[in-house]
């Protein structure tokens, strides 16, 4: 028996899909662009931003291809001239009550803004400009006094994939739509600081916001180039034990041209190239998603108190740089000569929680086999 | 059976009341006295629901929203040319904490007033001042008034009086009736058997079509939620009216109760539901009166054995009259629509198939049945049925109207008295239909008719205009109207509606648009982006006043 793929036309060419697969999966796995502002593969299809629109045949509307699954035999259009109309007038329709690119915002706090690059590369026109309704319904922003995260209503496009990431990904729901119609914004319950809500301060709303509206507060991140114009180093977070990954965004001119970390982006789940990964292995356990240490946290990397040797104590009783040789020499010394005295069990080995597994597992290693003890333990464990 | 919101009935199923549970999340944040610091935080912990959900939940709906407004002043289009604008200065010259707010379904008693969440019918400044800034001292002078032992009730004027019965669908002025000749029918036919063809080829007779705007056929639906793999189905009632201009769903819950129950009684035998949400805005506190009489009375009958009723009041919305945000808020949510498809008769209420119907459709079944489909299709001309006709404005006698589906605005306006000074325009339909000029008057005001000029008869809205009413402004009321009541989901709904509304502002100012253009130059291509960007029906139609002003009445407008 043949058993064959069911199959779509896009643009009149065929292309295979799997049952329930978008159409914006099928076309963009096939590389056919198709705009979006308020998709993540991480969230519910909200088709709210109307970006992703596509020309169906045999229906009577333009539908979100983020919503609408792909059907054997159906067949779709993504640049007929309804369509690049349709995205021309809607990021128009968008400049009018948006600040754009070169405004105040998005630019001079480096975060990026998908909604200037798609109003230029759809033909948007200048229409003239709203007035912000937004503003007053958000409340009083500067009372909230939570270190990491900012909601500028200016670049707010109300594509709710901030209270949707926190809903739907981290079900800490912590910000919600207020208002309605074009009295709309992101707030808090009763407009409270971040830090008086639910709010982990994950950054996750920072992350997913198309327009840089959900920005980055530290003083680092202002004045800074664009994302794009930075760096990106990619590690893992040696917080704890998870293993995310994420990118280190390195302003290569700061620092006097050493470099400076000015920001942690994380990566999607995009399998990495570089890697020979099995199919449906990213190598990025973290799925883009971070911790408040993760994103916000790197402040320590550059700090003039970080220690970047090992420091062992002297005879004199202060500590002096010494090599890994010494330092682990030193350590040794001193375990061997507590266990000749007293005994292996008086020995107790204890592992941070910001150790990975592998490092785990050989700390487990020195103790039972090295030093002959049981007395292991990992702070995390309790 | 239980007839009032609030908790599930003992025996419901344990899903059943989590759900119940989660819908009275708006209820119990109008018990916490609306959007107030704190309320959110706890109705959230009762309902199961977040604290910023319930935030969210409290800032969507004007009722909740802005608790303290005890007095709103009606600013629909009949309701202003009657002089609601002094109403609400008297108001706030009184001392009263009034604002003005969109259609109260009343503009066949204008200027309507919302007291709280009862309607009061023509209401003048003078009972304004009488208050002396108290609102609970506002009462309204008008003849219609009749006070109650729970409350006060009135009803509007209603015709033809001298209509033989057999040519009405609905019949204001007939008696009610608790017999449940439809149900019984319904039964013979087969409903909710699985032979039930009989019973929805009656229906497929009769020509029904959705009275609530659509005008899609009725049967079709019907038969789509009983066909369904999914067992648990749900039955809603749409009287959430709201579209400017209409009032024939109130009138009729008022005066025919008995109607609207024995019909959705036999949707859900026929559909196999055993829970029917009626879904009633918030303002109608005198209709949902008259259900509560009229299911006590079908149950004091014993015609409603396994049938659980649940009244959900809507919380100053207009949005939840579309059916799929009507389901959210049903859900305890925000108001806002739904993608389709999938469509309700497949995905509806907590994701089972769901029948959804205007109120003025189901009131229609229980004749069909009686009467049969043909005779039903005879009562209208190319449509089928006789149809509730609100009119208002410019008009003698003011009123719902019960005439073949497909009389002309001559024949409506002549049954409510004649026109008042020379006709200049009309919406057909409410504001969601535009504006159509006098030389329409001769057109079947029904669906495929209105919807050949690029209109459309949508809810019946009829609002008469004369030749003192300059369009310009018209045009301003109801776009106002549309950006008020836009849920603000999408882009070219959420932008568009203001941006069409600030185009006139400043047509009326005589000034430009920010870059140099004149104030009208981009508003056929919002209004393009609005009709194919828009994800429900407010957004595609929420230009059609202002096009349709601009396309007949180009010389109200400067630019």
């Amino acid at each position: 028996m043949i058993i064959t793929k069911p199959t779509c036309t896009i643009d009149g060419q065929k292309f295979e899909f799997t049952a329930g697969e978008s159409m914006l999966e099928v076309a963009r796995r096939n590389d056919i662009a198709i705009p979006t502002l308020c998709h993540d593969p991480r969230l519910d299809p909200a088709g709210a931003c109307r970006s992703c629109l596509v020309e169906i045949e045999g229906q009577r509307r333009l539908l979100p291809s983020c919503a609408t699954k792909a059907t054997d035999g159906a067949s779709f259009q993504t640049k007929s001239e309804r369509v690049e109309k349709h995205r021309k007038t809607l990021f128009s329709l968008y400049l009018t009550d948006h600040a754009d690119e070169d405004s105040e915002g998005g630019q001079h706090r480096g975060a990026p803004n998908k909604l200037a690059g798609a109003s230029k590369k759809f033909g948007a026109e200048n229409w003239g400009k709203l007035t912000n309704l937004r503003d007053e319904i958000a409340g009083d922003r500067s009372a909230d006094v939570n270190p990491y995260i900012q909601y500028d209503s200016d670049l707010c496009i109300l594509c709710a994939k901030c209270t949707r990431y926190c809903d739907e990904v981290e079900a800490v729901s912590a910000i919600t739509l207020v208002g309605r119609g074009s009295e709309t914004a992101i707030a808090t319950p009763d407009s409270r600081s971040l830090l008086d809500t639910t709010c982990e301060l994950c950054g996750g709303c920072v992350a997913v916001c198309p327009t840089g509206a959900m920005g980055e507060k530290k003083p680092k991140t202002r004045n800074q180039p664009i994302e794009s114009e930075l760096k990106k180093v990619r590690t893992t977070c040696n917080y704890c034990g998870v293993g995310c990954q994420f990118d280190f965004n390195v302003d290569p001119d700061g620092r006097d041209g050493l470099g400076e970390v000015v920001k942690v982006t994380s990566p999607d789940a995009t399998p990495n190239q570089n890697m020979d990964l099995p199919a449906g292995f990213s190598g990025v356990s973290s799925d883009g998603n971070l911790c408040v240490k993760g994103r916000f946290g790197y402040d320590f990397v550059h700090h003039e108190e970080r220690l970047t040797t090992p420091l062992v104590r002297g005879a004199d009783g202060d500590l002096h740089p010494a090599t890994w040789d010494e330092a682990f020499d030193a350590a040794i010394a001193g375990l061997e000569k507590v266990s000749a005295k007293y005994g292996d069990d008086s020995l107790a080995f204890v592992s941070s929680a910001r150790c990975t597994i592998e490092e785990n597992f050989l700390v487990q290693k020195v103790s039972r086999v090295a030093f002959g003890t049981n007395n292991v333990h990992q702070c995390a464990a309790t | 059976m239980s007839i009032t919101g609030g908790r599930a009935p003992k025996d419901a199923s344990r899903r059943e009341q989590q759900r119940r549970k989660q819908g009275e999340l708006p209820d119990r944040l109008q018990a916490a006295g609306g959007m107030v610091p704190e309320a959110a935080a706890k109705v959230a912990t009762a309902t199961g629901s977040s604290e910023a959900a319930a935030f969210g939940v409290a800032s969507f709906y004007s009722l909740l929203a802005r608790p303290d407004k005890k007095v709103r002043v009606c600013t629909g289009l009949s309701c202003r040319m009657k002089g609601a604008d002094e109403v609400l200065e008297a108001a706030l010259a009184a001392g009263l904490d009034a604002e003005g707010c969109s259609c109260l379904a009343a503009c066949d008693t204008p200027p309507a007033v919302l007291k709280d969440r009862v309607t009061l019918p023509e209401v003048t400044a003078l009972d304004m001042a009488a208050t002396k800034g108290d609102w609970t001292a506002l009462a309204s002078s008008s003849h219609r008034v009749q006070a109650t032992a729970t409350g006060i009730t009135w009803t509007g004027d209603v015709g033809p009086a001298d209509a033989a019965p057999d040519s009405l669908s609905i019949n204001l002025l007939g008696e009610a009736n608790y017999e449940g000749a439809g149900l019984a029918k319904a039964a013979e036919l087969g409903a909710g058997t699985d032979d039930a063809d009989a019973f929805f080829q009656e229906l497929e007779n009769s020509g029904l079509q959705g009275r609530g705007g659509a005008g899609f056929p009725a049967h079709i639906k019907w038969r789509a939620v009983a066909g369904q793999p999914v067992q648990e189905r749900f039955v809603v009632l749409n009287a959430d009216e709201g579209e400017p201009g209409t009032f024939k769903d109130r009138e009729l819950m008022m005066r025919r109760p008995d109607l609207v129950i024995e019909g959705l009684a036999i949707a859900a035998r026929a559909v196999g539901a055993d829970t029917i949400y009626l879904y009633l805005r918030g303002e109608f506190q005198v209709p949902r009166v008259c259900l509560e009489d009229a299911i006590a009375a079908f149950e004091a009958a014993g015609l409603l054995t396994g049938l659980d009723f649940h009244i959900h009041e809507g919380q100053g919305s207009y949005i939840c009259g579309e059916e799929t945000a009507l389901l959210e808020a049903l859900e305890g949510k925000r108001g806002m629509p739904r993608l389709k498809p999938p469509f309700p008769v497949e995905v509806g209420l907590w994701g089972k198939p769901t029948l959804i119907h205007n109120v003025e459709t189901i009131a229609c079944v229980p004749g069909i049945l009686a009467r049969g489909g043909a005779a039903f299709r005879a009562q209208g001309r190319d449509e089928a049925g006789a149809k509730l006709y609100c009119v208002s404005g410019h008009v003698a006698r003011p009123g719902t109207y019960e005439l073949p589906l497909g009389v002309t605005l001559d024949e409506l306006v002549e049954a409510a008295g004649g026109y008042v000074g020379e006709l200049k325009a009309f919406c057909p339909g409410g504001a969601s239909a535009g504006f159509l000029p006098a030389s329409e008057r001769t057109r079947p005001l029904d669906y495929k008719s209105l919807g050949e000029v690029g209109s459309m008869l949508g809810s019946a809205g009829v609002v008469v205009l004369n030749d003192t009413v300059d369009m310009r402004w018209a045009c301003l009321e109801q776009l106002r109207f549309f950006e008020d009541e836009s849920c603000g989901q999408c882009a070219p709904c959420r932008i568009g509606t203001r941006y069409l509304r600030e185009a006139v502002d400043r047509d009326v100012a005589g000034t430009c648009q920010s870059n140099g253009d004149r104030a009208l130059t981009h508003v056929d291509d919002v209004a393009w982006q609005m009709g194919e960007g828009s994800i429900c029906g407010l957004g595609q139609i929420a230009a059609l006043p202002l096009t349709s002003a601009r396309k007949y009445f180009p010389g109200d407008f400067q630019d």
